[in-house]
């Protein structure tokens, strides 16, 4: 009997050690990420997908980290670098989930990174694509904050550029801030940024 | 006790399964490489290389595991490792050949559109570049190695005539690129800049998949996917386009119709052209795609049917004008596949036919003739890695023509062809290194009306020398069937060849491109005819023919400098002569200037929301034949100048308004002379002067976009 015990505890304690490894390992990631070790950060993420097949959390902080990276390099060799790196972890993940409002959130911001990198030839090309696919993202989750903000701040890009009036952009900003507060990630780990910079963009919209 | 054996029997199980993994990444020149993710492939064991490359963490697995290291810019490597025995291992990294700054094999190659790498035209100049109006092909002309023709409105390429050069959509050869027309009245490809997404043009030494074309190939590809449901519509001087699009979860499909009537401008500013009915047509095009989960379906419909009535001079006949009268109906269709199956194939295969039915009445005597031609097309790619891809295929071509000549007295004659084309052909791609890659391939084709097969070898190579430099070396055998004037009337021909040698230079970093080609072109078996004139039912013919092309192309493309200002200078250089058609000896001939040369601006200012264009093309004068002179071709003409500009304003996100004018200074440009058959009294020979339709002409166009997310507009259709 004890020795069926030891044996179950010993079970059990690898199981919990399992799970513990996916959280030390995310908590570790974004840890470094904090520290702004991106690089590391993304390795131990990539590291993680290789092991967590099933799980979609780990390739999308690859991407996430990659074009968050991509946005503060003004070289190009790097930039594009960084965004295929992003675009390919994505590509993993969107073929299994093709209907997460995350997902499709994550590839509009790759797309934004490339109209960010040469807006002369991308702009035209991806702007619409990138508007289709917040919306496709509100369709499914029409109270996704970052789907709401994103295309907020994105569209507000395009009426700076023509001096049209953003007012009803900023709106919407408000109106994000307020899904941020109410949002509640559906597992631990899920994604939950965006606020801070929403905030700030409601500041330059006050002014 | 029990505690303390089952920490032990815990610790042992950890002993045992620990092993450390460790090592050095290094690049291909042997210096080590920072950040590389080196870990055990499905398991959390991994770590980083340090500033030395190297790398060291230890794993529970055992025996044989996948080692992956991944790090950015290089290729991702997979290695089976025994996890007892890896310490101490070095790695040499491959740089990736997909990396932005790899090599790429650019000789005689001009690219324009999303996929290219280094582009030297982006789609929004096809039709933003003043005195294009829209024009493919009259943007093409402001890059170096094309002649600008402008009696015809052609492609001419490094002394090549325009029927050297094959136009391609989706791979899927077109038959009649080029609306229909008359003598000395300039014609435009068919193709609005609208509907396609890519564009490459090659002014020699292409790959091997292209064949029956001397000199160049255009390659237009239709847009994968439109970005959104839109209608556009646009009212301008000369008639009304309409488009729209319209999206489905995996099809879409466009459709663009104008409808070109220059009547009323023709009321308000007179040409050069004594009208009875003035250029009128209509044209419609379509694209529908279907996304399957590895592959697309596309097809491309066009239709065009256009007519005009005009009285030309007749330099023979002083009092009384020639009446031409042309009707031309044109259909084209284009269906293709392309996917992806098993590991790294790819699938290519398509079916093209196209239509073609011209009215010509000249005077009293009428000539109607009718082409059908279609292609069938296969191609299969292998990539066998990153570095060697593998592809073959197969191409039918077929043609059938017959015109009739219908005289109001005398005999009334037929003449035509039919002919069977079956090619095959392979390539290899080769990246040898980053820096260093190479195309080779060869063509082989059977032309059953010429009862002849032909072998045409190809091969390029680019060399990278610094960052941002490279140099590219082409050679290739390219073989054509005389053009239907001639076949029409004989049959007993073989092909004409090309050999092209061909050495590029190329600087390109962010937003600015510098290109130096020189080239060597040779030509054989050119056809060669006795008549005087144009050519004939009774013309002897033969393949006696050859000539040469030599020269040089320089391409500046700047839009970091300055800022908003984006510009482009193109000159050529060519040295010519040809011994073909009629001709006593070899001479250059009447199409060739030799200097070319061509600015374009772009100016945006922000405050104006308007764009400013200017287009300045210059060229030294071209040969003409002037029979009161011995020698043959021995005339030239003035040089030529046009100075175009163009304004897009945008008067809201979707409405944009557009003036152009072209020949601003208003230049009196001769392309050359036309002089009687026999010299007058004095016993000169009379001439006239052929000269643009027009000095200036000027367009208003307004266009709307009417779209969900009120952003695109139709900037990029001027």
């Amino acid at each position: 009997m004890k020795k069926i015990l030891f044996a179950l505890a010993l079970l059990t304690g690898f199981i919990g050690w399992s799970q513990t490894a996916y959280e030390k390992g995310m908590s570790k990631a974004f840890e470094l990420w904090g520290q702004g070790n991106s690089a590391e950060a993304s390795a131990l993420f990539e590291r993680i997908a290789s092991a967590e097949k099933d799980n979609w959390l780990p390739n999308y902080y690859v991407a996430l980290v990659n074009t968050t990276e991509s946005f503060q390099s003004q070289d190009k060799e790097k930039v594009s670098a960084l965004l295929n790196k992003a675009q390919a972890a994505l590509d993993l993940e969107m073929v299994k989930n093709p209907e997460n409002d995350e997902i499709l959130v994550m590839q509009a911001l790759i797309y934004t990174g490339w109209v960010a990198f040469d807006p002369m030839t991308n702009g035209m090309k991806l702007s619409a694509k990138v508007m289709e696919l917040y919306d496709q993202a509100l369709k499914i989750a029409p109270e996704n904050p970052r789907a709401v903000f994103g295309r907020a701040e994105y569209e507000m890009g395009g009426a700076k550029f023509f001096g049209g009036d953003i007012k009803p952009m900023c709106a919407e900003v408000d109106r994000s801030i307020g899904l941020f507060e109410k949002f509640k990630p559906a597992t631990p780990y899920a994604p939950q940024w965006g606020k801070d910079r929403a905030l700030m963009v409601q500041q330059e919209c006050k002014k | 006790m029990k505690l303390l054996t089952a920490l032990l029997f815990l610790f042992s199980v950890t002993a045992f399964g620990q092993h450390t993994i460790s090592g050095k990444i290094v690049d291909p020149k042997g210096k080590p490489v920072p950040g590389a993710n080196v870990f055990i492939e499905g398991t959390y064991d991994g770590g980083s290389s340090d500033d030395q490359g190297t790398f060291s963490f230890s794993t529970d697995t055992s025996g044989n595991q996948m080692l992956v290291i991944s790090v950015l810019t290089f290729e991702t490597q997979k290695i089976l490792i025994d996890v007892a025995n890896y310490q101490g291992q070095t790695v040499k990294m491959r740089e990736s050949v997909n990396a932005l700054d790899a090599v790429i094999v650019t000789a005689g190659t001009f690219e324009a559109g999303d996929k290219a790498r280094v582009s030297v035209l982006k789609p929004l100049d096809i039709v933003t570049t003043a005195g294009s109006a829209g024009d493919i092909v009259a943007a093409l002309q402001t890059l170096p190695g094309t002649q600008t023709v402008g009696e015809s409105g052609r492609l001419f390429v490094r002394g090549g005539e325009a029927d050297e050069t094959q136009t391609f959509v989706d791979g899927i050869r077109v038959a009649q690129p080029y609306g229909s027309t008359t003598n000395n009245l300039p014609t435009r490809g068919r193709f609005s800049p609208f509907l396609f997404s890519g564009i490459s043009f090659s002014t020699g030494g292409y790959s091997a998949e292209y064949g029956e074309a001397l000199s160049s190939v255009l390659l237009l590809n239709t847009q994968d996917e439109p970005d959104q449901n839109k209608t556009d519509i646009s009212l301008m001087t000369v008639g009304l386009g309409l488009g729209h699009t319209q999206k489905w979860a995996k099809s879409a499909l466009s459709i663009n119709t104008a409808y070109i009537d220059l009547a009323p401008y023709q009321k308000a500013i007179p040409q050069n052209l004594d009208w009875n009915r003035p250029y009128q047509g209509l044209s419609g095009e379509a694209v529908y795609r279907y996304g399957f989960n590895n592959g697309m379906f596309k097809m491309y419909a066009a239709f065009d049917a256009s007519r005009f009535d005009m009285n030309q001079e007749n330099v023979n006949r002083p009092f009384v004008k020639d009446r031409v009268e042309l009707i031309n109906n044109n259909f084209y269709l284009n269906t293709s596949y392309k996917g992806n199956f098993g590991v790294g194939w790819q699938l290519t295969t398509g079916l093209g036919y196209g239509y073609g039915q011209n009215k010509i009445g000249y005077n009293l005597n009428d000539i109607e003739n009718v082409e059908h031609a279609a292609q069938l097309k296969f191609k299969l790619r292998k990539s066998f890695s990153d570095r060697f891809k593998l592809s073959f295929g197969a191409d039918y071509f077929v043609t059938d023509f017959v015109e009739d000549y219908l005289p109001v007295i005398g005999q009334s004659g037929q003449s035509g062809y039919n002919a069977n084309i079956a090619a095959a052909y392979t390539e290899a791609d080769i990246f040898f290194s980053k820096k260093f890659a190479a195309k080779l391939g060869a063509r082989v084709s059977n032309n059953n009306l010429l009862n002849e097969t032909v072998v045409a070898p190809r091969a390029s190579v680019a060399y990278k020398v610094a960052k941002f430099s490279q140099f590219s070396l082409a050679y290739g055998e390219f073989t054509q069937a005389p053009k239907q004037d001639y076949l029409k009337y004989f049959h007993d021909f073989e092909s004409e060849r090309a050999s092209h040698y061909i050495l590029n230079f190329q600087y390109a970093r962010d937003r600015q491109t510098f290109r130096a080609e020189t080239y060597y072109k040779k030509y054989d078996n050119l056809v060669k005819f006795d008549s005087v004139a144009a050519p004939l039912f009774r013309t002897v013919y033969d393949n006696s023919g050859s000539g040469y092309a030599a020269g040089l192309d320089v391409f500046w493309r700047d839009g970091r400098t300055f800022k908003n200002l984006e510009y482009w200078v193109s000159y050529s250089y060519i040295d010519t002569e040809r011994n073909y058609r009629n001709y006593p000896y070899a001479v250059t001939p009447n199409f060739v200037a030799d200097h070319n040369l061509s600015v374009v601006g772009k100016y945006w200012i922000e405050e104006w929301r308007s764009q400013l264009g200017v287009t300045n093309t210059f060229m030294t004068g071209r040969p003409y034949e002037n029979p009161n002179d011995v020698r043959f071709m021995a005339g030239k003409t003035k040089g030529y100048n046009s100075l175009s500009l163009s304004w897009a304003y945008l008067l809201s996100q979707q409405k944009i308004l557009y003036f152009s004018v072209s020949n601003v200074l208003g230049t009196q440009n001769v392309f050359g002379y036309e002089y009687t058959r026999n010299p007058d009294a004095n016993g000169v020979y009379q001439r006239r002067e052929i000269t643009p339709t027009a000095d200036r002409f000027f367009f208003v166009g307004f266009f709307w976009t009417i779209s969900q997310d009120k952003k695109s507009n139709q900037l990029d259709n001027l």
